[in-house]
């Protein structure tokens, strides 16, 4: 690795609020895509004892919903500002985001690859954020009319299970390379401590999101790297 | 291998119930006492506990007439059967003799085929296990395929004492059904054979004396779009999705590893911040 020369300082990337939010939604969604598997393929049908029978398994999938509803909930009470500003980066496409993703393949397989400028959240993860918030409003909306058919009509219970097979399985596809990327790339990997703490260090931060480390920078938010004094701790 | 269809003439049919005893005793089915109907049918439809319900219908033709229409009403078994589209456990199969019967090993009370059946014929029972423990199963008629297996008829045909209800080869059934529905038109002239091409026909077929939506009958049932759009699109869809970015991600994570050595040998790695 290459980060042996970088100063040693970390910055907080996210509020506590988000951390919370994001362990729970993760725990959450792996929970549920394990109490579904055997209802998914027969081949997972062993998964049945495991949650106490299809009973246990069904009432498992129902508590870890609610839990899957609630982060968003979280952010919005305990860190609006954060959602606020998520919710704008998602909306605001720029040149730089669709130059991101040449060289974001590049860096997946290892390829020589220069960083684009970006702001808090790179176009990657923008993807990944509206992939995934879309398959969340998919499964939850569908989730109700599977949970209470008797409160929906029969055309719409009939295509919630579509819209819960679709949310899912696109779900579990994103969320594959969401946590490789975090996991085991290796130019990423700080994110994932990042996601578990709040905090990364200044020097990656800086490289993938410069945009947003400059803006920081210059509301005295975040040190200056360029500043001799990193420097020389190098 | 000769396929087999019960055949229902509703204008042979006078309401004795007798189908509905022979059903339950047949089957082993608890009594389901319902509060009054408005009407003398017993209960709003079939259920978990009763899988066939005589309808009464007080219907008034084009000519001002009021005619009492009876239907014996059970499970259509269909040809393409929508429940056992949809089933997630595969516990719904069709028999060789075109029956369509639920496995309750199987079953895991999903109620999936509950929602999706185009003439909503099944329904969830639920049960207390020894350590008093709920679960559900899904309940329908089987046709009584048991006795079928047995080479005997379907408890409610050989009850039948007007010979509304008959069972036997299909070719020879669906002849038959048309034959009456040419001697009843002078009487009911919306008289027709119900065995829709939606769902691939029917092994119950009926002759009804009037339109299916008099009966609470779909004209054009069919198995959900939405069941096609999921089971034959989506659920493959999606597995293959999976599979695709996980090899995607083996190829990333090797072609990295690949890189990054021959990067060492070379220079030290690439720099990267």
């Amino acid at each position: 690795m290459s980060n042996q020369n970088k100063p040693d300082v970390k910055i907080r990337r996210f509020p506590k609020a988000f951390v919370w939010a994001h362990a729970i939604n993760g725990i959450a969604f792996f929970a549920l895509y394990f109490t579904a598997l055997p209802m998914y393929t027969e081949f997972f049908d062993w998964l049945y004892p495991v949650f106490g029978g299809p009973e246990g398994a069904r009432l498992l999938h129902r508590i870890f919903a609610v839990i899957f509803i609630t982060p968003t909930l979280i952010l919005a009470i305990f860190s609006p500002k954060f959602l606020v500003m998520w919710i704008k980066e998602l909306i605001t496409w720029k040149k730089r985001d669709i130059a991101f993703f040449g060289n974001f393949v590049k860096e997946l397989f290892g390829f020589k690859f220069c960083h684009v400028k970006q702001t808090f959240f790179n176009a990657g993860e923008k993807i990944n954020s509206i992939l995934q918030m879309f398959c969340a409003i998919l499964v939850i909306a569908s989730g109700f009319t599977m949970w209470l058919p008797q409160f929906f009509p029969r055309a719409l219970v009939q295509w919630g299970y579509v819209l819960h097979n679709i949310g899912f399985g696109l779900g579990i596809a994103v969320i594959v390379g969401h946590v490789y990327l975090s996991v085991i790339h290796k130019h990423s990997r700080p994110g994932w401590s990042g996601v578990v703490t709040g905090k990364v260090p200044a020097w990656w931060a800086k490289g993938h999101y410069a945009d947003w480390y400059d803006e920081e920078v210059k509301q005295g938010n975040f040190p200056d790297l360029d500043d001799p004094k990193f420097k020389k701790e190098a | 291998m000769t396929k087999y269809m019960k055949y229902v003439d509703v204008t042979k049919c006078d309401g004795c119930r007798a189908c509905m005893v022979a059903c339950k005793n047949w089957n082993d089915l608890p009594a389901d006492p319902q509060d009054f109907q408005g009407s003398v049918q017993s209960h709003p439809k079939v259920s978990a506990d009763t899988w066939n319900v005589m309808q009464y219908i007080e219907h008034e033709n084009g000519k001002g007439d009021l005619e009492y229409l009876f239907r014996h009403s059970a499970c259509f078994h269909c040809t393409d059967a929508a429940c056992e589209k949809v089933c997630p456990e595969n516990a719904i199969s069709y028999t060789k003799y075109g029956t369509v019967v639920i496995d309750h090993d199987k079953c895991v009370g999903c109620g999936y085929c509950v929602q999706n059946c185009p003439f909503e014929v099944i329904s969830l029972k639920e049960y207390v296990d020894k350590n008093g423990d709920k679960y559900r199963k899904s309940q329908k008629c089987t046709m009584c395929t048991d006795r079928l297996e047995e080479g005997l008829q379907p408890a409610c045909v050989t009850t039948c004492h007007t010979g509304s209800l008959e069972f036997g080869e299909e070719t020879a059934m669906l002849k038959k059904a048309e034959q009456r529905v040419q001697e009843i038109k002078g009487r009911f002239p919306n008289a027709q054979v119900y065995n829709p091409q939606g769902v691939g026909g029917t092994h119950t077929i009926y002759v009804l004396a009037e339109k299916p939506s008099v009966y609470g009958l779909p004209e054009n049932p069919k198995v959900p779009t939405s069941a096609v759009v999921w089971k034959d699109y989506a659920q493959p869809i999606g597995k293959m999705m999976l599979g695709a970015t996980t090899m995607a991600l083996v190829g990333a994570f090797v072609t990295n590893n690949i890189i990054s050595r021959k990067n060492k040998d070379q220079d030290g790695g690439q720099g990267h911040e």
